[in-house]
């Protein structure tokens, strides 16, 4: 299994994809929080720690993530890589595996330069900063949405292999559907896995004045989606055949 | 046990028969022609011996295990299938350097078979600009990173040109020369003729033949006759004329399934003088036509192997 991981970051890291992907991530984050904190008068000190919980890494790291396998399709490299690994169940659980780490590094990069150049407007423009305890606690949500949808995008990757369609999908669902669906039925809308849940793990509020679902319950929900996700891919890649 | 064994396999997609019953080995030392027309059922009986397909019923084994049973399998089998592809941005040697890790290869086995394949020099580009054949020799290296005791070729000279043709017929013979089992695939014949020891013909998914390249060359058919003349174009329209089979090849004429002498009477009777007559064995072209036609009487079996 640590070869195939091995494999897999290596994967990552010897394409263009991931650094374009980091650098659009990087400077969309960067450009909202610098217009929120420009543009704005006084912070509450929650609307002060919920700037940095602009990070455009999960967005990015879902796109990613679904490449991560249903690129092997749109480049026809999945023969190769199933004769490299014929143990289709542990190639998948090392592609969620690397795009949860991969997910998690990038919300990293992310997260601590807009809290660094967040911080330091903050502090010029003299409105309420953020502790250091608080930016602590946003870090880590942070990287664990991240992670959980690397790790998502993985296997929707894995279902739809037609890429675009994978990719504007998730898409319409994270800026339509969620939105929608939490605005007109919060009880079930919040258990949505692309934005609603994960916003339960920031702890933010979008789109609903219902309370989001408490965090440990939101990553009992990502875990299931994933799970179910990852069993019905799993399937899927046993029983194809590679003609 | 042979190095490659197929039993009775059989690969049906939804109401299409792809493969039937098909059983043969692949022995060490050899190479192995796995020879037939397009839609045979060639690449469907490759990809379930690699665990690309599942069978319907039959085995297609490894050393008697499956492909997936496989420990390390890049240290037991390497494989160049048709549709061997890269992702366009990455460098030929980030390809192979993935593999290696994958099959747990050191770094410098990577930079061993760059230099085999003699790609050394285009390595560090990114394949969306390596041509076909450079293409073709990447999937070689990778199939040759494990350094394993079989290959598998899926009509591995697809798109060379001719010296490219003529490197992987060089490779491949050096590779069964070094004891490895070697199963090439191909409608090409007569490329294939001058690189197997071995031959295996199937049609529409059913054996035809198999054995040994001269076993399966023989057989009981009458012989071509191969014949130059001066005025070779008009002896061409008047066999054909005639109802014979010709092939031309420059100024010689293959004269298909009549023997010499009857060519010769042919000949006096129209008048051509010939300059060149002479009996030749049937071809593995014409055996592989005769083979690969629909089936008159059950499936020709001259060798012993399987």
């Amino acid at each position: 299994m640590s070869a195939l991981l091995r494999a897999e970051l290596l994967k990552l890291r010897t394409t263009r994809t991931f650094v374009a992907l980091v650098a659009a991530a990087l400077l969309l984050s960067l450009l909202i929080v610098v217009l929120i904190v420009l543009l704005s008068d006084e912070f509450s000190k929650q609307e002060a720690r919920e700037i940095f919980t602009s990070d455009f890494s999960s967005l990015f790291i879902l796109v990613l993530g679904i490449m991560g396998l249903s690129g092997e399709w749109r480049h026809r490299t999945i023969t190769g890589t199933f004769l490299a690994a014929p143990e289709r169940m542990r190639l998948l659980t090392a592609k969620v595996l690397a795009y949860a780490a991969a997910g998690a590094l990038l919300s990293l990069i992310v997260t601590l330069s807009i809290m660094a150049v967040g911080s330091l407007l903050l502090s010029i423009e003299d409105k309420t900063t953020v502790g250091i305890s608080d930016l602590a606690d946003v870090l880590w949500r942070n990287l664990l949405v991240a992670a959980l949808l690397g790790a998502l995008g993985v296997c929707i990757g894995g279902l739809l292999r037609n890429q675009v369609v994978a990719i504007v999908g998730v898409l319409v669902v994270s800026f339509v559907v969620e939105p929608t669906l939490v605005g007109l039925a919060p009880d079930v809308g919040k258990y949505g896995p692309l934005l609603n849940a994960p916003n339960g793990i920031i702890g933010i509020n979008a789109f609903s004045d219902d309370k989001p679902l408490d965090e440990a319950v939101a990553v009992l929900v990502m875990l299931g989606w994933i799970g179910a996700l990852f069993a019905l891919t799993a399937q899927t890649l046993r029983s194809r055949d590679l003609v | 046990m042979a190095p490659v064994e197929i039993r009775e396999l059989t690969k049906r997609f939804a109401s299409v028969e792809a493969v039937k019953d098909l059983s043969f080995d692949v022995e060490p030392g050899r190479v192995t022609g796995f020879l037939g027309p397009n839609g045979a059922g060639k690449s469907t009986t490759l990809r379930a011996l690699l665990g690309l397909v599942r069978p319907t019923a039959g085995t297609a084994t490894f050393d008697g295990r499956q492909y997936e049973q496989l420990e390390r399998p890049s240290t037991h089998v390497g494989a160049v299938l048709e549709d061997a592809a890269f992702h366009p941005g990455r460098s030929g040697r980030n390809h192979l350097r993935v593999l290696a890790v994958t099959g747990g290869h050191s770094q410098r086995r990577v930079d061993e078979v760059l230099e085999t394949v003699d790609l050394t020099s285009a390595a560090d580009r990114p394949a969306k600009g390596y041509s076909m054949g450079m293409r073709q020799r990447l999937a070689i290296a990778s199939a040759l990173l494990g350094d394993p005791q079989i290959l598998i070729l899926d009509e591995p000279t697809n798109g060379l040109d001719p010296p490219g043709i003529a490197w992987m017929r060089e490779l491949v013979r050096r590779q069964a020369a070094d004891g490895r089992a070697v199963l090439i695939s191909s409608h090409l014949l007569a490329e294939v003729a001058q690189s197997v020891d071995d031959v295996v013909i199937i049609a529409k998914g059913r054996l035809r033949a198999r054995g040994t390249l001269e076993q399966v060359l023989g057989g009981d058919e009458v012989a071509s006759t191969e014949v130059r003349a001066r005025e070779i174009d008009r002896f061409a329209h008047a066999l054909e004329a005639a109802g014979h089979r010709v092939e031309r090849n420059g100024d010689t004429l293959l004269v298909l399934g009549v023997a010499a002498e009857q060519v010769g009477e042919f000949a006096t009777r129209e008048g051509v003088t010939l300059s060149y007559i002479a009996p030749r064995g049937r071809s593995l072209e014409t055996a592989f036509l005769a083979l690969t036609g629909e089936p008159e009487s059950p499936p020709a079996d001259p060798g012993a192997a399987g």
